[in-house]
C-alpha cells in the first residue's frame, strides 16, 4: 500500500493516524486506556474529514466572510490591542509565560530569516541565543555595563559570530552545513560549561540587573512585558521591510534554486552572510532579554533541544513567514503550560499535535511565504 | 566579443577541460555539441565564473573574465540559463521575470523593465497568459521559455544555453529553436550548447566538436552537418 493511497482514503488516515498515536500512548498507561484514546482519535478524525468531504457538495454552500480584506487589514492592530492589555487581567504566572514566548518569538523570528527565508538549516541557533546571554551578564557583572548600552553591543557581537561560523561553513550545503552548526551549538554550550574564570562554568553568573528606564529599574513584570512586546514589534516591522527588500528578494531566490539565483547576477556568498549575520542579530536581542530577565544565565539553558523548539517554532507557523514565525512561538511557548494540568502526558501530546501538524498541515498554520505586496 | 584560449578547468582532480580555444563573434549564434560528459557544460560554467580555470584565459570585449564572480560576469552582459530549467518553482511567472532583472541597476530599472518585460512577453506570448501563476506549476517547455525569459531581463549581450530542449517535446523543441533565432535576430549574441546536433547545427553560424574534453572540430554550421565523422557520430547518419 502506497502513500497515495492512504492519502486518498480519508479513513483509512485517520486509522493510521488513531493507531499511531494509541501505540504512542502505550507505554504511559495500560492498555485500557490506549485503546479509549485510539477509539476516541478515530471517531473525531473520521468525523473531520467526513464533514470536509460534505462541504465540496455542491449543495452546501461554502461560508464566506463577509469582509476578508477589512478581517485581515483589522486583524494586526487588534492582536497589538488585546497583546496590550494582557497585563490588566493576567495573573503574574501567565505573564511569565507570555514574556518567554515573546523571547521565543524574537529567537523565532531570527531563525527565519536564515531557514526560512534563505533555507540554510541552522541547527545550533541556541548557541547565538547564548552568545547575546552571556555577553551581557558578563559585561553587567564585570564592568557594570548599562542594559541599553548593551543591547547593541550583545547584538553586534551575536551578529559577529554568526559571520564568524558562516565564513568558514557557508562552503558546505543542505545537510553538511547542518551538521556543522548543530557542532558549533554543541562547542559554544561547552566552552560556556569550561570556561571557569569568565562564564563561572555550569554554576552560571547569578547578580544580573535588570534594564532601568530613566533611571528606575524595571522590576515588575508587567513592565518587562511591554518591554519584550515593544522589542517583539520593531523586530517583526524591521524583518517585514527587509524580506521585501531587494535583500529579501535574493534570499527567496537563493531559497528556490541558488544556481539560478546566481545565474541572474545575485551575489549568492553575501546574501547568505547578511542572512546569518541579520538572523543572529536577533538572537543576540533575544539573549539579552532573557538574561535580564532570569538575573541569571547557566549553559542549561542553551541545549540541542533549545535549538530544536526555535526550529519546530518557525516550522509549526510556517516556514518563511514572519507572521506564522510569531505564531509557532507563541503557540510552542504556551502549549507545554496550558497542558501542565496532565502533567506527565503533556510533552507526548505536544509530540502527537506536531506530527497531525505535518500530516493535515505540512505548510505550517500560517503557510509558506507570504508575499510582499508593492 | 568572446575569446576562451587554452582554458583548463578541473573539478578536483580531475581534468574536465583539457585547453579548449573558442571563439564567438557578435551577433553570432555558435554551437557546441559533443556526447555526455565531454565538457560542454563545464565550458559554460567556466565562461560564466561558476567553475574558476585552472589555465588559460576567457576575454570578453577586451576585458578578462578568468577571476570574476558569477554576479559580476552576468554585470557585463553574460547571462546563462542553466541546465534543466532552473527557475524558481514558488515564485510567480511575473516574479521569476523581475528577479532577472536583478543585476539592473535602480535607475535604469523602471523603464528598461518593462521594455524588456513587453519583449518577453512578445517572443512569448504563452508566459504573459500566466503571469500569476507559479513557476513550478508551468509545463516543462514553459519552464524552458521562463528560464530564458528570465535570463532576457538583464538586458544580456551574451546569451549562454545550456541544453534548451533537454526533455521537451519535437514540437515544444522546434518552437525553443525558432525563438532562439528570434532573440538572435535582435541583436544578441548566442552561445548554445546541445545534444539535439542535428537542429543546433542548422541554426548556428559556427559550430564547435567537442570530444574527451578538447576541441576536435571547428567550423560552419553547414559543414559540420555534412562532415561525415559528425554524421557518423552525433547525427546518426
Amino acid at each position: 500500500m502506497n502513500y497515495a493511497a492512504v492519502k486518498r482514503h480519508p479513513l483509512l488516515r485517520s486509522l493510521l493516524i488513531s493507531l499511531f498515536s494509541a501505540i504512542l500512548f502505550l507505554p504511559f498507561k495500560d492498555l485500557k486506556s490506549s485503546a479509549i484514546l485510539f477509539a476516541v482519535l478515530f471517531i473525531c478524525l473520521s468525523a473531520i474529514s467526513s464533514v470536509k468531504n460534505l462541504q465540496a457538495l455542491p449543495s452546501l454552500p461554502k461560508i464566506k466572510l463577509a469582509h476578508p480584506r477589512f478581517l485581515r487589514s483589522a486583524s494586526m492592530p487588534a492582536g497589538i490591542i488585546i497583546f496590550l492589555a494582557f497585563p490588566f487581567f493576567l495573573k503574574d504566572y501567565y505573564l511569565d509565560v507570555l514574556i518567554m514566548s515573546g523571547i521565543y518569538m524574537l529567537l523565532a523570528l531570527g531563525l527565519n530569516i536564515i531557514v526560512g527565508f534563505t533555507g540554510l538549516l541552522n541547527l545550533g541557533f541556541a548557541a547565538f541565543y547564548a552568545i547575546g546571554a552571556y555577553t551581557y551578564a558578563i559585561v553587567n557583572t564585570k564592568l557594570g555595563m548599562d542594559f541599553w548600552v548593551a543591547v547593541p553591543l550583545s547584538a553586534g557581537i551575536t551578529a559577529l559570530s554568526g559571520i564568524a561560523l558562516a565564513i568558514p561553513a557557508l562552503r558546505l550545503r543542505g545537510d553538511y552545513l547542518a551538521i556543522v552548526t548543530l557542532g558549533f551549538g554543541e562547542i559554544v554550550r561547552l566552552v560556556l560549561n569550561n570556561w571557569d574564570n569568565l562564564t563561572n562554568g555550569p554554576n552560571g553568573i547569578t547578580g544580573i540587573a535588570r534594564p532601568s528606564i530613566f533611571g528606575t529599574a524595571i522590576g515588575k513584570l508587567n513592565m518587562y512585558y511591554y518591554l519584550v512586546f515593544i522589542f517583539v514589534v520593531i523586530a517583526a516591522i524591521i524583518i517585514r521591510r527587509v524580506e521585501c527588500s531587494r535583500i529579501g528578494r535574493a534570499w527567496i531566490s537563493i531559497k528556490e534554486n541558488e544556481i539560478a539565483a546566481s545565474s541572474i547576477g545575485i551575489n549568492t556568498t553575501k546574501y547568505k552572510l547578511y542572512a546569518f549575520a541579520f538572523g543572529t542579530f536577533w538572537a543576540g536581542i533575544a539573549g539579552i532579554l532573557f538574561s535580564s530577565k532570569m538575573q541569571f544565565v547557566s549553559p542549561e539553558s542553551f541545549t540541542f533541544m533549545e535549538s530544536v523548539l526555535i526550529l519546530s517554532m518557525i516550522i509549526v507557523g510556517g516556514l518563511g513567514n514572519t507572521y506564522g514565525a510569531i505564531a509557532g512561538a507563541f503557540i510552542l511557548a504556551l502549549l507545554p503550560e496550558m497542558l501542565r494540568e496532565v502533567q506527565s502526558y503533556r510533552m507526548l501530546i505536544l509530540g502527537i499535535a506536531l506530527v497531525l501538524l505535518m500530516i493535515f498541515r505540512p505548510q505550517g498554520i500560517l503557510g509558506g511565504f507570504k508575499r510582499c505586496t508593492f | 566579443m568572446l575569446n576562451l584560449s587554452s582554458i583548463q578547468t578541473s573539478y578536483g582532480h580531475i581534468k574536465a577541460l583539457k585547453g579548449i580555444d573558442i571563439e564567438v563573434e557578435k551577433d553570432e549564434i555558435i554551437c557546441l555539441i559533443g556526447s555526455n560528459g565531454a565538457g560542454k557544460t563545464t565550458t559554460l560554467l567556466t565562461i560564466s565564473g561558476i567553475l574558476k580555470p585552472d589555465s588559460g584565459d576567457i576575454t570578453f570585449e577586451g576585458e578578462s573574465l578568468k577571476n570574476m564572480p558569477p554576479h559580476t560576469v552576468v554585470n557585463k552582459g553574460i547571462c546563462q540559463v542553466p541546465e534543466g530549467r532552473r527557475i524558481f518553482p514558488r515564485l510567480t511567472v511575473l516574479e521569476n521575470l523581475e528577479m532577472g532583472a536583478y543585476s539592473l541597476n535602480f535607475k535604469s530599472q523602471t523603464s528598461n523593465f518593462k521594455n524588456n518585460i513587453e519583449k518577453v512577453f512578445s517572443l512569448f506570448p504563452v508566459l504573459k497568459e500566466r503571469t500569476k501563476q507559479m513557476g513550478g506549476t508551468l509545463s516543462g517547455g514553459e519552464q524552458q521559455m521562463l528560464a530564458i525569459g528570465r535570463a532576457l531581463m538583464a538586458n544580456p549581450k551574451l546569451l549562454l544555453l545550456d541544453e534548451p530542449s533537454l526533455g521537451l517535446a519535437p514540437i515544444m523543441v522546434s518552437k525553443i529553436f525558432k525563438t532562439i533565432k528570434e532573440i538572435n535576430e535582435e541583436g544578441v549574441t548566442i552561445l548554445l550548447v546541445e545534444q539535439n546536433a542535428k537542429a543546433a547545427l542548422r541554426l548556428s553560424n559556427r559550430g564547435y566538436v567537442l570530444e574527451n574534453e578538447v576541441i576536435k572540430l571547428s567550423g560552419t554550421g553547414e559543414n559540420l552537418l555534412h562532415n561525415e565523422d559528425v554524421k557518423k557520430a552525433y547525427l546518426g547518419e
